[in-house]
């Protein structure tokens, strides 16, 4: 009786271990063949393809290119950040700049993926945000800060030019669901830029939140 | 049990002993390489499983810890995104007198300022949705100031030019019918001023029972559009939403809002003293405990029992006499400024037969915006379950819900039937509360009727109506509404009251408030009595005056149809004085003809206020469907100025005239926060940065540990 219980026991804690071991797998490499294919969605989308979904069930597409060179990173952002499209690759937040638009514009990924490279940006490292024009604008990173996630002046569309890359912290915790955001913020660095013309006044943050979009 | 313990010796100590009676046992002779191998393999894997234990303990432990040392990020920040230093404080205390079924309410705001600067202070608080605000007084230490009405933009002048040269001043501003802003500007460091705002109101009366409500917090409420790049730019712009296309004065709509407040934060004091002249049943206030005192025969006093509150949800109360048989009739009569006015309210009686009802096809809209979070949407849930049972074979229906997404039920309206409802009952269970509220989209849906069946097609709308874009539903219901009725349900603890009453006005239907679960039963019943059909319909008054001399204005005009337990209510204004107004009209199937005496009413201060208030109303309803704004402007604006109200387009403004403020002393400009309705949340409300961490290192950890518990209890078993 005993005997067969703990077989039992035995065989499921294998078969549990093996299944989180295979998704904890999975996930990471999801993250790394999105990337993949969106490389080539992201080349049709410079050649001006009207639908660039890079698979034909895609309920995203791809946006821009986030590029590093130091650390050698090269990224597709996707649109949009709900769970399923962070899963592929960095997200554009809606209802923050666009990427090539003169504004706040601000991009999430998963800290333990796309954007765990974020904790070895450095200050006055450069970022360049390529969008679907070609256009390329070249960013610094001016400052490294923590945020509470109910801090959505993060996300102020009339905030002045800026990118912002926002990912969860601490980056090495085992349990997801921190309230707790780390966040770049990069300044334009590249005024003279075509895509640069007609920019707003800027404005400083000052809502204390925005309603959920 | 010896095998057990050998496990543990193992674990524990690796004797040497124990080792080799189990291989003995296993078949391993001693000194075999690959059973010693093994059993090395063992023990490392065993000590690791354990340590691995450890570490998934202490590491979720470990990020346990990060999350309740960091500060809470909730924190107010002035405009130049520093934090912002502590604002007016504030204290407000209400007092109601009810006489017969007028209301006169006084809302006194203490505006204290314990800063050693001098400040402004900026509060954004709703009245009713149909208060006539006719006063303003400004007291400082030994002053009273009467306020006085002027044109918006020069009431704003006025006071920019005094909060310039130092003087003590204030603006009470309508932003919408419900939602007013006092700005008082030049507090003096460590001093009180209080502002007195009186206004007008008449009682509610329904189904024999007599209510009002006082609203104490506006809800934040959702801000569709796209941001305008300039500010709108007038001083009591403090909002935490930008100005957007679609509700060009969100700035001022949307106080900042303080989470988790403290409980004396903004504490309000109310009593109510009702003379009403009969011996009362019951006096009901559902939402704050109150103390009842009984005056005098027929004169009550109502006071909270907590003394002060929070201002966080609305304040209702309901009274009923024991007289029968019941009120019918109503009149109160004025003479204000040589013209004579009149309200005059009267209970239609029952009818005997109601026409032959058509079939039905009703359509529920629910509100899943993530304002409805927490209560309200359970409050939501039960009233549909509850409208759902209700469903009589024959009729046809349909469920949507609307946050800033669209979903229905079924493509089209259903049959009732065993299927559809049980359909129905789990998508309504099913219901969360979570996102924006793109409000008109789900309006314009609901109202929209393909099929043009002959169907009674009725719309019930359950929301809080937390959104700025009012006028927009309202216009789109003023377009769409077609043959169909569209009847509002306000749920929670502060429904927007100005989007309940006239988006129903605009559908010609009715509203309903349903503040907890316990009142569901009872409001959707109401609901279901009035949805079988309006009881009076068609109704014409002719008004008879002493001399032959008219210039009678009515309103409304025409009468809009009554549903069951509704009074006919009437405001008059006349050069004459009235003897008799004769009412006719279709009740049910018969013909209703009644003749009113207007001589001997009671006599009602302020019954001019309550007149040329819903004069206003009638303008502002006119702007909706298509009306000159010029035109409606200027007509507001005369009745505004001579009636002494505050409208969208006048204010109340009081000065000083002693300059305070030193020419060189700074003025500080400061939001006085609002709390968070009761029973919202937050997050739901304000939403989160997006989650960004994977479960990937979680299941490694687990994965790691299911495989080392596995091998574990395998040896034990072996």
């Amino acid at each position: 009786m005993s005997l067969r219980w703990r077989r039992l026991g035995s065989v499921l804690g294998f078969v549990l271990g093996a299944g989180c071991l295979l998704y904890a797998g999975y996930v990471p490499a999801k993250a790394w063949l999105a990337q993949v294919l969106l490389e080539a969605a992201w080349q049709r989308t410079l050649t001006g393809v009207s639908d660039p979904r890079p698979w034909p069930w895609a309920d995203t597409q791809p946006l821009a290119r986030l590029s590093q060179a130091r650390l050698g990173v090269n990224q597709i952002v996707l649109a949009g950040s709900s769970g399923r499209v962070l899963a592929f690759g960095p997200g554009h937040i809606p209802g923050t700049a666009r990427p090539g638009q003169s504004g706040n514009v601000v991009l999430v990924g998963h800290r333990d993926t796309h954007f765990a490279w974020l904790q070895d940006l450095r200050r006055g490292d450069q970022l360049v945000l390529q969008d679907a024009d070609r256009n390329a604008l070249r960013f610094v990173v001016m400052q490294k800060a923590v945020h509470h996630e109910a801090d959505l002046d993060l996300l102020d569309p009339l905030a002045p030019p800026q990118l912002r890359l926002v990912t969860c912290y601490p980056f090495d915790a085992i349990r997801p669901g921190t309230p707790w955001r780390y966040v770049v913020t990069a300044a334009l660095s590249d005024t003279a830029h075509p895509a640069m013309d007609g920019l707003p006044p800027g404005m400083p943050g000052r809502s204390l939140y925005q309603p959920a979009y | 049990m010896t095998q057990v313990k050998c496990g543990r010796e193992i674990t524990l100590k690796i004797p040497a002993a124990s080792m080799r009676r189990r291989s003995a046992e296993t078949g391993i002779t001693p000194g075999d390489t690959l059973g010693w191998l093994g059993l090395l393999c063992r023990a490392a894997f065993i000590g690791l499983s354990v340590s691995l234990i450890m570490a998934v303990l202490i590491l979720l432990g470990a990020s346990e810890a990060q999350a309740a040392e960091a500060p809470p990020g909730l924190v107010l920040y002035g405009p130049a995104g520093e934090p912002m230093g502590p604002a007016p404080q504030l204290r407000t205390d209400v007092t109601i007198e009810v006489t017969g079924m007028l209301v006169r309410v006084r809302v006194e705001q203490r505006f204290s300022n314990p800063n050693g600067a001098w400040v402004e202070g900026v509060y954004v608080f709703p009245l009713p949705e149909d208060a006539a605000v006719d006063r303003l007084q400004m007291r400082y230490g030994e002053r009273l100031i009467e306020g006085e009405i002027q044109e918006r933009r020069q009431a704003e002048k006025t006071y920019q030019h005094a909060r310039a040269k130092g003087q003590v001043t204030s603006l009470l501003d309508q932003q919408r019918a419900n939602i007013f802003t006092t700005a008082v500007a030049n507090i003096p460091p460590g001093e009180t001023v209080t502002v007195q705002i009186e206004y007008q109101q008449p009682v509610r009366w329904l189904e024999g029972e007599f209510s009002l409500r006082f609203p104490m917090v506006v809800g934040p409420r959702y801000i569709p559009g796209r941001p305008l790049q300039s500010e709108s730019g007038t001083a009591t712009a403090h909002g935490w939403a930008a100005d957007t296309d679609q509700v060009p004065d969100a700035s001022q709509i949307t106080p900042p809002v303080v989470v988790g407040a403290a409980e004396g934060f903004n504490p309000l004091q109310l009593r109510v003293v009702l003379h009403v002249g009969l011996v009362l049943a019951d006096i009901d206030s559902p939402y704050h405990p109150v103390r009842v005192e009984v005056l005098a025969p027929g004169e009550y006093a109502v006071e909270l029992t907590d003394g002060a509150v929070a201002a966080e949800r609305d304040f209702v109360l309901r009274w009923r006499p024991t007289l029968a048989p019941q009120p019918a009739a109503a009149l109160f009569n004025e003479q204000w400024q040589g013209r004579h006015y009149s309200l005059l309210m009267v209970m239609p009686p029952r009818p005997e037969a109601l026409p032959q009802g058509r079939g039905r096809e009703l359509i529920l809209v629910v509100d899943t915006s993530g304002s409805m979070h927490g209560a309200s949407i359970e409050q939501a849930r039960v009233a549909l379950l509850s409208a759902l049972q209700r469903l009589k074979p024959g009729d046809r229906f349909n469920v949507i819900q609307f946050n800033h997404t669209l979903r229905q039920l079924f493509d089209r309206a259903m049959p009732v039937d065993q299927a559809s409802l049980q359909r129905a009952r789990s998508y309504v269970r099913g219901l969360k509360a979570d996102g924006g509220t793109e409000m008109l989209p789900a309006m314009r849906r609901a109202l929209y009727d393909p099929t043009a069946s002959g169907l009674l097609r009725q719309v019930v709308f359950l929301t809080d109506g937390a959104v700025g874009n009012e006028q927009a539903m309202f216009e789109a219901v003023a377009q769409d509404i077609g043959d169909s009725r569209l009847f509002t349900v306000g749920i929670g603890s502060a429904p927007n009251a100005l989007l309940m009453r006239r988006a129903a006005q605009l559908g010609r239907g009715t509203f309903t408030y349903i503040g907890s679960t316990d009142e569901v039963e009872d409001k959707v019943a109401a609901l279901f009595a009035q949805l079988s059909a309006p009881v009076l319909t068609d109704v014409q008054l002719r008004w008879d005056a002493e001399e032959p001399d008219g210039s009678v204005v009515q309103t409304p005009l025409p009468v809009p149809d009554l549903y069951a337990g509704e009074p006919l209510v009437v405001a008059v204004e006349s050069g004459r004085r009235l003897r008799s107004v004769h009412i006719e009209g279709r009740l049910g199937t018969q013909v209703w003809r009644h003749t009113a005496r207007l001589q001997g009413g009671a006599d009602g201060a302020g019954v001019h206020a309550l007149w040329a208030r819903r004069m206003i109303d009638d303008w502002m309803a006119r702007q909706v469907t298509g009306e000159d704004r010029a035109a409606v402007r200027d007509a507001v604006l005369r009745l505004a100025l001579e009636h002494h109200l505050v409208s969208r387009y006048t204010s109340l403004v009081a000065v000083d005239k002693t300059p305070r403020r030193p020419s060189s002393g700074e003025l500080q400009s400061a939001a006085v926060p609002a709390r968070l309705p009761a029973g919202w949340s937050a997050d739901a409300v304000f939403g989160r940065l997006p989650a960004t961490a994977t479960p990937a290192p979680l299941f490694m950890l687990l994965g790691l540990l299911g495989l080392a518990l596995g091998w574990l209890v395998r040896e034990r078993g072996a």
